[in-house]
């Protein structure tokens, strides 16, 4: 019991990484039509802001975050004009392609700039954890589920409550309708991507302390987050966020019991069966075309 | 999915002449030699080497990607499971490498019909988390069954077939193979697989409608994509000696993907270009080392711009330059339409036929008779049932209840390209043409249907003729050669009548002909439906336009609310209280 | 102008290989070249940069005592990306510069497999840094091994668990990765001999994010000691900070990797108290600690073995060289291979036929984020 209750913490909180990172994968999606494949850089170029804010020039840890959320709004931004907006009329295919181009342009320009050595970056609380009982909780977990539960509520709140959700919403939906009733198609898709960087961001900045800062921290997460939004239905945020979570705790379980080597393709035989029997993910997604 | 319409290629049509061939020919022949007689360095050998398997899997992808329009992120797998094959059977196993490599094409395209019939109802982003899932899979596989695949280490002192011992002369082996694929998938797109192939990528509903079996050929070009895939696997592996599971990973299948975009999807060509400079790109740059990551990123905004400024990739962005339209080649026999008589008076007949979506009934127990030989109308105000009726008919809904037999066969169960078979045609209200064909290939494919009596054993000459033909007989013919994109909205509504006459079918189902026409079109149309009527096709019509309907049809049907409220003879039916009040209100 | 025919003709063969002008143009055939095969980009890229530093170190030094063969040496450098393919590129392209006399491969076992055909085919002597045992036990004559390989790491963890920390029970947690995999056979193979008991014998993933269900498979197992192989820095990191958090308090010895300044500086308090065993320990031997302070001269860190090794590497080639007093491969060949007692930073290079140089290993302790040096093994067999 007590190694199950371990066990089932740290699938939470792995599963919450990948639940944000889905999460931003899901909004580009949903306004887009398509998968960007850079999302996992945009979390590591988060903590690379930090890294270079908080650690290098020793600013306050607050002030630094902020910045590294500034810069990563930015960058959503630039990414929208230059990789997405261009190719906005054709299909899928090439606007995959442009964003497979982006990660390893992302990716590589940090290298240049930053050089190779993983970093530390400190969380935001000194303590390690709390022993609970026969659990360890570590902060940084902690921290994690909690920012998840929020931006849960808040995501909720700002596309169901705000005029400004339900105009992406509507975006989203009808991008032909949403113009003729006077949206901005083109600055609804901005917004999209601005906001998606920053939720990238915000993961990667969370994550750091755990998985150091490293070139690579980017990818590996984004690839199970693309997993996990697959499970939990594409376009759809709730199933984002608890195909993270099943996501997580599958792949800690399935390390406890079965075998820790194949750990990351339990996230992709998941895959593989939900895509075989449900393929519109727990929550559902219109897949047939209309005749 | 209407796949990647992005795909599009100018450049399939143009010179496959024997002109052509002949310069592949000697183009080829000298490659080979150059290969076989050049000194080459340790490293340009590899290069190069590396370059000829790469394209092998990059025609794999040129064939799926390009002609099929779906994507495949797997291919570094299938590529590995090839190399294994050879790797382990050469090592292990002790077996010939002729045989490795027969077994490793045969395993791949094993792994690739199942993988491309998993996809039945999947496209576009699903079918790349499939084949992701597969990449990692097997990735996993390779490095974790190390009792069989030596994990980690991989495998190394890979035979060679002793034919071949030496370096260059397994490099012009290997230069041989890759021009006898590029040939074979460059004439692929111009046979009836290809043809089809290109039909599912640009309209996989108008493709089964055509008669195309869409999930045979999306199985089909999957499994020649994966078997070119193994096939440049073994031969990598044979000129390296040695594979490890990281030369197979997802990046890979990433790579593999990048150079069928880049050169262009659409022709081997493209790929070809796109293999060898992604090959080279990052090798051209080393110089610039001394910054960690620069040359990476230099690749990778490379691979941004040319994206977007180059949408056919390098080798579409050239042949445009070269391409010059052959001119159409004059009609011969007038068309000839003999539609089946085998079952009794009705064509078609429809028994309490139902399609309900969820709580909606669409369509509501109607019963439809369309007589041999007459232009029958259905009709209905908006979110009558209409159009759900004909899709029902022609296969793109299964029917909820009811049945519908044509010449007196059961067809309700059969899916669109069979009922195509069975001797249906149609037309969609929002045109649906293989817009990166010419009207000639559109028309062929019509032409193609199984069944076809007119064109059967005549070959490619017989099916251009009757393609031909058909466009003549709606006018079009002086402009066969031409892209479908470069005629007018109701040049193109004819292009897709003579696609479905050209199939001679038995009933000729009609989307809203009218739509979108102005008058003169319409008295056109009218006159062509005079026509088809003349040559004793049946026609079942859906329109809006009661001056067209009341002129050609001499039988209507009303559907109001997914239910039939008259029919009978056209005057009669049009003076029917219930229509009328369906018309202008119940008032 | 004395321009002769062989200048002409290198001078043309540069001419073709546009980027090798940029690179030696003010430098033709004055010199002596070796090739070195190193990560610049990829998940090894950190380390890349320390083997070039060490290897430069030795170069100067080198250059400093006059050069091998009266002309200086010159070291011309490939980036494999970590990756085992662009190990065999990189070091084909250098294999295809004529000049070029010997090379150094790589620390990673799995890319000295790879670029080992293509090795043979060169002909030319290759010092190396990867421990799989193998590498020099398949016939390749020009592998030579400038670190102590597996049987010997496995051998000195056993070694110093069981008889010096007194501890029976083993958990071997190993990488799934040639390295790793290699490692762990031998550390329980060497278990099995001196008698001790594996209650736990794990592999994981490179690049894991998370180590909870190893760690607490370590603690139900209910053993004493921790052995280790890990390959990088980064899962070494969050690994051990796991152990703490989840309360395993055994000793903890594990593969160089646990010692290296990068994973030290990662994990921070979780390895203090934590034994490595090193091929370099800088308090080992005086030579030791003047490649230390050499090193920390130039890079402002601590030394480690991802960057000794080629300095030795650096030396010895210069070494052989000059001892042949030709460039010819076979000739360098038997010089490297009658080097006997030499000391170098790593330790005292006997060669035997296998082309292994080093047959021992230093055990360290982390004494709050500090290395220091305990003692050294070295076996005669």
């Amino acid at each position: 019991m007590d190694l199950f209750l371990q066990l089932l913490f740290q699938g939470v909180g792995i599963g919450a990484v990948y639940a944000l990172v889905a999460l931003g994968f899901v909004l580009i999606f949903r306004a887009t039509n398509v998968v960007n494949f850079a999302q996992g850089e945009f979390s590591m170029v988060a903590a690379y802001l930090m890294v270079v804010f908080a650690v290098d020039l020793g600013w306050p840890y607050w002030l630094s975050f902020l910045i590294a959320l500034g810069g990563m709004a930015l960058l959503g931004a630039i990414f929208n004009l230059g990789v997405y907006y261009p190719l906005r009329h054709r299909t899928y295919l090439p606007v995959i392609i442009s964003t497979i181009g982006a990660s390893i342009l992302l990716a590589n320009t940090t290298l240049a700039l930053y050089g190779p050595q993983p970093q530390v970056l400190q969380g935001w609380f000194d303590a390690q954890g709390f022993q609970v009982g026969p659990v360890f909780l570590d902060s940084q977990y902690l921290l994690i589920i909690a920012v998840t539960i929020v931006l849960v509520i808040f995501n909720y709140w700002f596309f169901e409550r705000t005029l400004l959700g339900k105009k992406l919403q509507a975006t989203s939906q009808d991008k032909e309708m949403a113009s003729l009733l006077g949206i901005s198609v083109a600055g609804m898709i901005m917004i999209t991507f601005v906001y998606s960087a920053l939720l990238g961001g915000l993961a990667g900045i969370l994550v750091a302390p755990i998985l150091f800062v490293s070139i690579q921290m980017g990818s590996t997460i984004a690839l199970k987050a693309f997993a996990a939004t697959i499970i939990g239905g594409f376009g759809d945020v709730a199933g984002a966020i608890i195909g993270g979570l099943a996501l997580g705790i599958i792949e800690t379980f399935g390390a406890a019991y079965v075998s820790v080597p194949y750990k990351d393709g339990f996230a992709f035989l998941v895959l593989v069966a939900f895509l075989a029997f449900r393929p519109q993910g727990i929550f559902g997604e219109r897949v047939a075309e209309k005749a | 999915m209407s796949g990647a319409n992005e795909a599009k290629s100018s450049a399939t049509g143009a010179r496959r002449g024997p002109i052509g061939q002949a310069a592949y020919a000697a183009l080829a022949v000298v490659a080979i030699f150059l290969a076989a007689t050049l000194k080459f360095d340790g490293y340009t050998l590899n290069i190069l080497m590396q370059a000829a398997t790469y394209a092998i899997a990059v025609f794999g992808l040129s064939v799926v990607l390009g002609l099929c329009g779906q994507i495949n992120l797997a291919q570094a797998a299938f590529f590995g499971l090839g190399a294994y094959a050879v790797g382990l059977g050469t090592t292990d196993a002790h077996m010939s490498f002729w045989i490795c490599l027969a077994l490793g094409m045969a395993v791949s395209l094993l792994a690739g019909a199942l993988l491309g019939a998993s996809t039945l109802r999947l496209g576009g982003h699903y079918l790349a988390m499939v084949t992701i899932s597969f990449q990692q899979i097997l990735t996993l596989v390779m490095i974790n069954a190390i009792g069989f695949t030596h994990g980690p280490d991989g495998v190394s002192g890979i035979q060679r077939p002793s034919l071949f011992a030496h370096q260059q002369s397994y490099l012009a082996f290997c230069v041989g193979v890759l021009a006898v694929v590029g040939w074979l998938v460059w004439r692929l797109a111009d046979t009836r697989l290809g043809r089809a192939m290109r039909a599912v990528r640009d309209n996989e509903l108008a493709a089964g409608v055509a008669g195309v079996d869409v999930y045979r050929t999306k199985a089909t070009a999957f499994a020649i994509c994966a078997m070119l895939g193994g096939l440049g696997g073994g031969l990598f592996a044979g000129g390296f000696a040695y594979v490890s599971p990281d030369q197979f990973s997802f990046a890979e299948s990433v790579v593999f993907l990048t150079m069928a975009l880049l050169g262009g999807v659409a022709s081997p060509i493209g790929s070809a270009i796109g293999t060898g400079l992604l090959i080279l790109i990052p090798e051209w740059l080393r110089f610039l080392k001394s910054v960690p990551g620069l040359y990476l990123a230099i690749y990778g905004l490379a691979v941004i711009l040319i994206v977007a400024f180059m949408p056919d990739g390098i080798w579409g962005f050239i042949a445009k330059l070269f391409n010059r339209e052959k001119p159409a080649p004059a009609p011969g026999a007038p068309l000839k339409l003999s539609p089946s008589d085998a079952g009794g008076v009705n064509v078609l007949e429809t028994d309490v036929l139902s399609k309900h979506f969820g709580g909606l009934k669409a369509v509501d127990g109607v019963d439809i008779a369309v007589r041999r030989g007459s232009v029958h109308a259905l009709i209905g105000p908006n979110g009558s049932g209409k159009t759900t009726t004909l899709n029902v008919l022609s296969g793109l809904y299964t029917a909820t209840s009811g049945r519908v037999t044509l010449d007196g066969r059961d067809i309700t169960k059969l899916p669109p390209h069979r009922r195509t078979a069975a001797g249906l045609g149609r037309t969609f209200q929002n045109i649906r043409l293989f817009r990166s064909m010419t009207a000639l290939e559109n028309v062929v494919i019509g032409a193609e249907r199984p069944g076809n009596a007119l064109v059967e054993g005549g070959g490619r000459a017989a099916l251009d003729q009757r393609a031909l033909a058909a466009l003549d007989f709606v006018g079009l013919a002086s402009r066969a050669n031409e892209v479908v994109t470069s005629f007018s909205y109701g040049h193109q509504r004819l292009i897709e009548i003579a696609r479905a006459l050209a199939a001679n079918p038995t009933l000729l189902l009609l989307d809203e002909p009218a739509a979108g026409l102005n008058s003169t079109e319409k008295k056109s149309l009218h006159e062509l439906l005079e026509r088809i009527a003349a040559s004793g096709l049946t026609i079942l019509i859906i329109d809006h336009d009661m001056t067209l309907v009341s002129n050609a049809a001499s039988h209507i049907t009303v559907l109001n609310f997914g239910k039939r409220i008259a029919d009978g003879e056209s005057m009669a039916v049009l003076r029917h209280p219930d229509v009328v009040s369906a018309y202008l209100g119940a008032e | 102008m004395d321009f002769t025919r062989r200048h002409f003709t290198t001078g043309l063969a540069a001419g073709v290989a546009m980027p090798a002008v940029l690179r030696s143009a003010h430098a033709q055939a004055a010199t002596v070249k070796i090739g070195m095969v190193l990560p610049v980009t990829g998940p090894a890229a950190d380390a890349g940069r320390y083997s070039l530093a060490g290897a430069k170190i030795a170069l100067e030094q080198v250059n400093k005592a006059g050069g091998v063969l009266g002309k200086p040496l010159e070291i011309v450098t490939e980036d494999d990306q970590t990756t085992n393919p662009g190990a065999v590129l990189a070091f084909s392209k250098l294999a295809a510069q004529p000049d070029i006399v010997g090379f150094l491969g790589s620390i990673r076992s799995t890319q000295d497999h790879a670029m080992s055909q293509d090795i043979i085919k060169t002909g030319k002597p290759v010092m190396f840094g990867g421990t799989d045992p193998n590498l020099t036990h398949m016939g390749n004559p020009w592998f030579f091994r400038c670190r102590p390989n597996d049987t010997y790491s496995g051998r000195v963890i056993a070694d110093y668990g069981v008889h010096a920390l007194g501890k029976k029970k083993w958990a071997i947690i190993h990488s799934t990765d040639a390295f790793g995999t290699a490692g762990g056979k031998a550390l329980a193979d060497s278990l099995g001999k001196i008698g001790a008991t594996i209650a736990l014998d794990q592999g994981y993933a490179n690049q894991s994010q998370d180590f909870t269900p190893v760690v607490l498979a370590i603690k139900q197992s209910g053993a004493e000691v921790i052995g280790s192989y890990f390959t990088f820095e980064n899962d070494i990191g969050v690994f051990a900070r796991q152990v703490r958090q989840l309360g395993v308090n055994i000793p903890w010895v594990g593969s160089p990797s646990i010692i290296n300044y990068t994973s030290m500086k990662l994990a921070g308090p979780a390895l203090y108290g934590t034994f490595g065993v090193a091929d370099y320990a800088e308090a080992s031997s005086p030579e030791a600690k003047a490649y230390g302070d050499a090193f920390r001269a130039v890079m402002k860190v601590a030394p480690d073995n991802q960057s000794s090794w080629c300095f030795d590497a650096v030396n010895i080639l210069a070494k052989a060289i000059n001892a042949a007093k030709s460039t010819d491969p076979k000739a360098i060949r038997d010089a490297i291979i009658a080097i006997k007692g030499y000391k170098g930073a790593e330790g005292e290079y006997n060669f035997d036929a296998n082309g292994d140089g080093l047959h021992g290993y230093n055990i360290v302790k982390n004494d709050k984020g500090t290395v220091v040096f305990d003692k050294h093994i070295e076996f005669k067999d």
